[in-house]
């Protein structure tokens, strides 16, 4: 008897069945390994081309706060510290460290070596403390982004003078400057604490944070309630007929329709109709409020079924009414379910550009936005737009952008896989 | 004669509706009851039960005494289920599925629209043939109800009540102790059990039981059993089961379904040991069914 068991564990019929199994298994494999393959590909690219971007030069000064530069008559007039000219401050202080005369043909090769914008760090300093004024200081300014690059390695040296963004003159300074322990390389702060630019080594992304933050949030408070509700009713109350299939249908469509059409819809009816700002956060949170809407009535009709009618019956047989079995027994089992999918709607929502096209959220807006009808981008149009500008010192900000993006888009599904796991219940 | 078959009515009562509802015709009655010591606590009047228009319960009448367990026994898909679920209306959130004829509790018809639905299910518990306790915590379980009611007002009150029904149900001296547990985290017998405990702390008067015992092993279910007995007591039980013996065992009286009709009623004893009809002694002795 035994032997014939054996004789069919060895038969050529399961051995060929083993033999597909393999294939299978190894076919799948291989599949994963490419994606994953891919995947790391792609990070590695972004972060090799944006870590860079974290960290930045400066170059420290002593800056001389010439009384008679700034304000001669003592007065200390806000109109007079105002207006100043704290750019001379600077070249001067330039000058006189590198020995240059003011009037040498190429001193504004010099002057352009400190990012433009800096007058402005000194204007604060004197209008934050006024007595600052006679002093000498030690300022670390931000170097232009030719600067920058060159000290980041980005720049090539070898090629001839015309066709490099820095002179030779200006890698003379440079080499100086370093010799003389006057460049620092110090973490980015400014990426998070600015707005766009157009000087790139004064550029962030804290303007489309805050927008990207202000259009999740719109979208938060109108489709949560809205989606949740709408399927509490769909899936717990409404009787099945055509009408609700009718729906049901509608709504697995809108799913699916390309994100761009909720953004014409966005202009047409919350700018050209209801005359909302326009690029403001309010109109793209409405938008992709309007684009999570379907996913999150999907997931949360999902979740609401998933939980066994037991429990439906088992309060209503203890004298709930069908409200209160709804509310006090289901809908907190169906609620893990509701927030993962809620979550994963508005990681999608946040990484939309498409939408954001249509109601003028790409647009160059170097105001950080205070308000939710402040004109305002968002992150992942932020990235558009930096991706458009040939400097190298925007290239390596783009992929800083992205991956900010990204360890958000991380952040939030980890937190839906962690709250899926953590309060999924069995039963 | 129309005796006074109205008992101390927990249910809002309706004198106009009343008034009609209370006459049952005598003959009728009479028909079905044999011992007519006991009070009736409910009177099944002719209630055909149907889903999308196929008739699953035909023409039902029966009279179901107070304290007393009344078994429904008959094949699979004869009606049972739905057939006890009529009795707290269970059925009413069933789509398609519409309920005809008359259920007489205390003199009320439950099927009468202004019957406040609320009150009948705190009256008429219910317990199923899935142990469904909510994936929350033991004491929540219980509590649940009572305080969906307002029958409970501080946390000492609760607890009370909650030790008391625990207790009814058997179940106190096992979980005394983890009181704060899941309720999923019990086992089957357990979950039963609390299940009942969760359906008494109400205090009904009548709890319906649906095949209670199907998913447990013999022990557990020879607990439930016993708690049957003690519960008869105060409580009207009325149970589906498809164990002839467990029939035999706990109910005094015995209903057997077939295809959706009543066949035959009477006395436990009577249908077991001298069936009027064939199909009962054909499905009794396991001939068919
Ligand atoms: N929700 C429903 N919709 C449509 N038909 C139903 C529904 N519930 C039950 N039925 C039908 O009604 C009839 C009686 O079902 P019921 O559940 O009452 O039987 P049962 O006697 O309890 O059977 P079992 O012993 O298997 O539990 C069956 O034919 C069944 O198909
Ligand atoms: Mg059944």
């Amino acid at each position: 008897m035994s032997s014939i068991i054996n004789n069919d564990i060895l038969s050529p019929i399961s051995s060929k069945r083993t033999r597909k199994e393999k294939l299978f298994k190894i076919c799948g494999l291989s599949a994963i390994i490419f994606a994953l393959s891919m995947l790391i590909i792609l990070f590695i690219t972004i972060f090799s081309k944006g870590y860079s971007a974290f960290y930045q030069t400066r170059i420290k000064l002593n800056i001389n706060f010439n009384e008679e530069l700034i304000d001669p008559t003592g007065a200390r007039e806000i109109t007079t510290l105002n207006t100043a000219d704290y750019s001379k401050l600077i070249s001067q202080s330039l000058f006189k460290f590198l020995n240059i005369d003011k009037n040498h043909p190429k001193s504004s090769e010099i002057k352009s070596l400190i990012s433009y914008n800096s007058f402005l760090t000194l204007r604060d300093r004197v209008l934050n403390d006024p007595l600052i004024i006679g002093k000498t200081v030690k300022i670390n300014l931000i170097a232009s982004d030719d600067v920058d690059q060159m000290i980041k390695g980005n720049i090539s040296l070898n090629i001839s003078e015309e066709n490099r963004k820095i002179s030779d003159f200006q890698i003379e300074a440079i080499n100086k400057l370093k010799s003389d322990g006057a460049i620092l390389t110090v973490f980015n702060k400014t990426l998070f604490t600015k707005s766009d630019s157009r000087e790139p080594e004064v550029s962030g992304v804290l303007g489309a944070i805050i927008g990207s933050f202000y259009c999740l949030f719109v979208a938060v408070c109108i489709s949560v309630p809205i989606g949740v509700f709408a399927a509490i009713f769909l899936q717990e109350f409404a009787k099945k007929n055509k009408i609700t299939d009718f729906i049901e249908i509608n709504i697995n469509n809108l799913a699916a329709v390309p994100s761009i059409v909720f953004g014409l819809l966005g202009l047409s009816v919350f700018i050209n109709f209801f005359h909302l700002p326009r690029s403001s956060p309010i109109v793209g949170g409405l938008v992709l409020a309007l684009m999570s809407l379907p996913t999150i009535v999907i997931v949360t009709r999902a979740s609401l079924l998933a939980v066994p009618d037991t429990i439906r019956d088992g309060a209503i047989a203890l004298g709930a009414s069908k409200m209160q079995a709804i509310f006090n027994q289901v809908l907190p089992l169906a609620t893990p379910g509701i927030c993962t999918g809620v979550i994963i709607a508005l990681a999608r929502a946040l990484g939309e550009t498409a939408p954001l096209l249509m109601i003028g959220m790409i647009a160059f807006i170097p105001d950080t936005p205070i308000a939710i009808t402040d004109p305002a981008t968002a992150l992942p149009a932020q990235i558009f737009m930096w991706a458009d500008h040939p400097e190298r010192a925007f290239v390596e900000r783009t992929s800083a952008a992205i991956l900010i993006l990204l360890s958000f888009l991380i952040v939030m599904n980890a937190t839906a896989i962690y709250i899926r796991h953590k309060f999924e219940k069995k039963w | 004669m129309r005796q006074l078959y109205i008992l101390d009515t927990n249910l809002r009562r309706n004198g106009k509706h009343m008034a009609e509802e209370q006459i049952i015709p005598i003959s009728k009655f009479n028909k079905l009851k044999k011992s007519t010591s006991k009070k009736v606590t409910i009177s099944v009047q002719n209630i055909t039960v149907s889903y999308n228009g196929k008739i699953a319960v035909d023409n039902i009448s029966m009279n179901i005494n107070q304290n007393e367990v009344t078994a429904l026994i008959g094949p699979s898909g004869c009606g049972k289920s739905t057939f006890i679920r009529c009795l707290n209306r269970m059925n009413d959130v069933i789509e398609n599925c519409t309920i005809e004829g008359k259920i007489i509790l205390n003199g009320i018809n439950i099927y009468n629209p202004e019957v406040d639905i609320v009150k009948l299910r705190t009256n008429i518990g219910m317990v199923f043939q899935k142990p469904n306790p909510f994936p929350k915590s033991i004491y929540d379980n219980i509590i649940y109800a009572p305080k969906l009611h307002g029958l409970v007002s501080n946390k000492s009150e609760s607890d009370d009540l909650v030790e008391k029904s625990l207790t009814e149900a058997g179940l106190f001296n096992e979980v005394k102790d983890r009181l704060n547990d899941s309720g999923t985290s019990l086992s089957g017998g357990q979950q039963q059990r609390l299940c009942i405990a969760r359906a008494i702390a109400i205090n009904p008067s009548v709890i319906l039981m649906d095949e209670p015992c199907s998913a447990l092993d013999p022990i557990a279910s020879a607990i439930i059993e016993e708690l049957i007995d003690t519960l008869k007591k105060k409580i009207t039980i009325i149970i589906v089961t498809h164990n002839m013996q467990q029939a035999a065992r706990v109910s005094e009286k015995t209903a057997f379904f077939h295809l959706g009709k009543l066949i035959e009623f009477s006395d436990t004893s009577t249908i077991f040991t001298n069936p009027k009809q064939k199909r009962t002694l054909g499905y009794i002795t396991g001939r068919f069914g």
